[in-house]
């Protein structure tokens, strides 16, 4: 019984990291309709002559948006830009050593990366502050919450969502790794130069 | 212990992009500056909000979209019309085919892939050598690279803060020479053994080959023509670009499915972020380079070497034929270039796009070199070669390569000329 539940939790952890990563790359997707649509609409309203100020800004926040939610699938489906010459000669079972390795390296850049965004966006001091922006700018001197962005009116801090958002997604698909040891597929990055 | 970390890491088949965020992290932490802990998800965040990076899913989306809608069948039939009838006419059509070719994709593997599969099969039923024919193909996809659009060249552009409309003219020339090389080469082969007879079209079908891959061709005079003329930037011509080739997949050659759209969307999407989130950790691991001072401690080694900027070149050159055997092509340029373009324009007062064009063609070559070649590991299973078989017939191509490298290494001007 023991056993079979002890089992069960990292397959459910793969299940859930499976289906957040279709979900990530079906919406980096959207984006890159998004980054498309966008461009062709600054090159319509240019050539009419009357270009709409806000897009080139937009569509490069969408491009980012669509980078690190893609980064986070790709991690998902082992398929981030890696050096396999080493490792592609290693009998089996070292390869299988060197691939967990890879899977702590990738676990602790994401626990970091959840540990940065967490001292950046600062949720537990600004709680403390009662939500109050500046009394939070007063006590920690970190200014995220008052940056705007240059053409859309919106918060900066809205746009930097994306790095705690894919942090956390990145976080939750090394975790499902590192615990899986089932023997892995083997799949070498399909992009190059 | 942080290079060693670095190098280790990289071996152990870490992901680039997370060896060097996490080199950063490691540097920051042995250095005491962990400060910069709290500003380095935004660091990595506005390392990527560059105007010209949005031409890299443009890209890869125009070739996706090529890919699915015949437009290769008909730029290869046009390229016939122009060279079938010389003796090994194939061979030049294959050649001619892939400079049409490269100028709508932007990168090696995606046009080795699709030309090996449309090529190397005609090519043997023609009676050519099967590694003869996928050597060529290969080969003549070292030309996507540096024929604008290029991938490799808007990645260096973004580094190198060089606009990418002038980095893709100084890749013009460059692309001509190695194109007029290549030909030679097939020339030379073909003194030696006998190409099949090639025949010229009758003129009907010639005008109906051209006629066909007219509107195909519309695709690279939009992209370079945009650029030259300045009307568009290179992100706005890839987009233009995009549509072109998605009307015409669907609307004039119906082959196009639009139901698979979302699917290529999925592909670029994925592909396109791989590519900038290596970019994006790239710019933490500046922090390193910058701190370290690495450009100036290695320019202090090699400038005691030599003062000429053409051996430095060469010295450059040969450096990263290695690297470029272990790295491919846009992992390899983004570790690089911030280390080596202070160097060749500070201490050596290199343009930065002559500088750019060589270490892009350097890197590229790299594609089609073992252990790690990725060009020639595509070229060998979309053209069912074995990678010996065509290893033996691409070498006098590598040469080829090997020797513009060295004229682009002392002429500038090869790279400068064509930027007002």
């Amino acid at each position: 019984m023991c056993t079979r539940a002890h089992r069960a939790n990292p397959l459910m952890l793969n299940k859930i990291s499976k289906t957040w990563a279709r979900v990530e790359l079906a919406c980096a997707a959207i984006l890159a309709v998004g980054v498309t649509l966008l461009i062709l609409l600054n090159v319509v309203t240019r050539t009419a002559g009357a270009p709409i100020y806000w897009v080139d800004e937009a569509a490069i926040y969408t491009m980012v948006w669509m980078t690190f939610l893609g980064a986070s699938a790709a991690i998902q489906m082992r398929q981030q830009v890696a050096i396999t010459i080493l490792t592609d000669v290693l009998p089996d079972g070292a390869q299988r050593i060197a691939a967990k390795l890879v899977d702590v390296a990738v676990f602790v850049f994401a626990v970091a990366m959840v540990w940065f965004c967490w001292r950046w966006f600062n949720p537990w001091a600004l709680g403390q502050a009662g939500w109050d922006v500046m009394a939070f700018q007063g006590s920690t001197f970190n200014f995220i919450y008052a940056e705007p962005t240059s053409t859309l009116g919106v918060p900066k801090w809205i746009i930097w969502l994306v790095m705690p958002i894919s942090s956390g997604g990145m976080l939750l698909h090394a975790l499902a790794h590192l615990l899986n040891f089932a023997p892995p597929e083997k799949r070498g990055p399909e992009v190059a130069t | 212990m942080t290079p060693a970390l670095f190098f280790t890491k990289l071996l152990l088949a870490v992901p680039v992009a997370i060896t060097l965020a996490l080199t950063a992290m490691w540097y920051i932490w042995e250095s005491d500056n962990t400060i910069l802990y709290d500003s380095f998800a935004q660091r990595m965040f506005s390392g990527i909000e560059a105007y010209g990076l949005l031409a890299i899913p443009l890209f890869m989306l125009t070739g996706e979209l090529m890919n699915e809608g015949g437009m290769t069948r008909r730029l290869i039939s046009a390229a016939r019309v122009f060279v079938g009838g010389f003796r090994g006419g194939l061979a030049y059509i294959n050649l001619l085919a892939n400079m049409f070719m490269a100028a709508i994709v932007g990168s090696a593997a995606a046009q080795i892939a699709v030309m090996s599969r449309a090529m190397v099969p005609a090519m043997e039923d023609e009676g050519y050598d099967r590694g003869f024919a996928a050597a060529t193909t290969a080969a003549g996809g070292l030309l996507a690279p540096v024929i604008p659009p290029s991938m490799l060249f808007v990645i260096y552009g973004v580094l190198a803060q060089v606009p990418i409309g002038d980095m893709f003219l100084a890749g013009i020339l460059p692309g001509l020479i190695l194109s007029v090389c290549f030909a030679v080469v097939i020339a030379l082969i073909g003194l030696k053994q006998q190409f099949p007879k090639g025949e010229w079209m009758a003129a009907g079908e010639a005008g109906k080959a051209l006629l066909y891959a007219l509107p195909a061709m519309l695709i690279p005079a939009a992209i370079i023509g945009g650029i030259i003329g300045g009307v568009a930037t290179p992100t706005e011509s890839a987009a233009v670009a995009s549509v072109v080739a998605f009307a015409l997949g669907w609307l004039v050659y119906r082959e196009l499915d639009p139901r698979r759209l979302f699917e290529m969307f999925k592909r670029t999407a994925l592909n396109a972020a791989l590519i900038i989130f290596m970019i994006a950790a790239a710019n933490v691991f500046g922090w390193v380079i910058i701190y370290e001072a690495v450009p100036q401690r290695l320019a202090a080694f090699i400038t005691t070497i030599t003062e000429n900027p053409f051996l430095f070149l060469l010295i450059v050159n040969v450096v990263l034929l290695f690297v470029g055997m272990i790295i491919d092509g846009i992992a390899a340029i983004i570790l690089v270039t911030p280390i080596l373009l202070p160097i060749a324009i500070d201490s050596y007062g290199i343009s930065p796009y002559q500088f750019g064009v060589v270490i892009s063609l350097n890197l590229v070559l790299g594609l089609l070199t073992p252990p790690v070649g990725v060009g020639l590991y595509i070229a060998s299973a979309m053209g069912e070669t074995p990678t010996g078989r065509i290893l033996r017939q691409l070498w006098p191509f590598l040469i080829a390569v090997a020797l513009v490298l060295v004229l682009l290494s002392y002429a500038p001007w090869l790279s400068t000329a064509l930027i007002g």
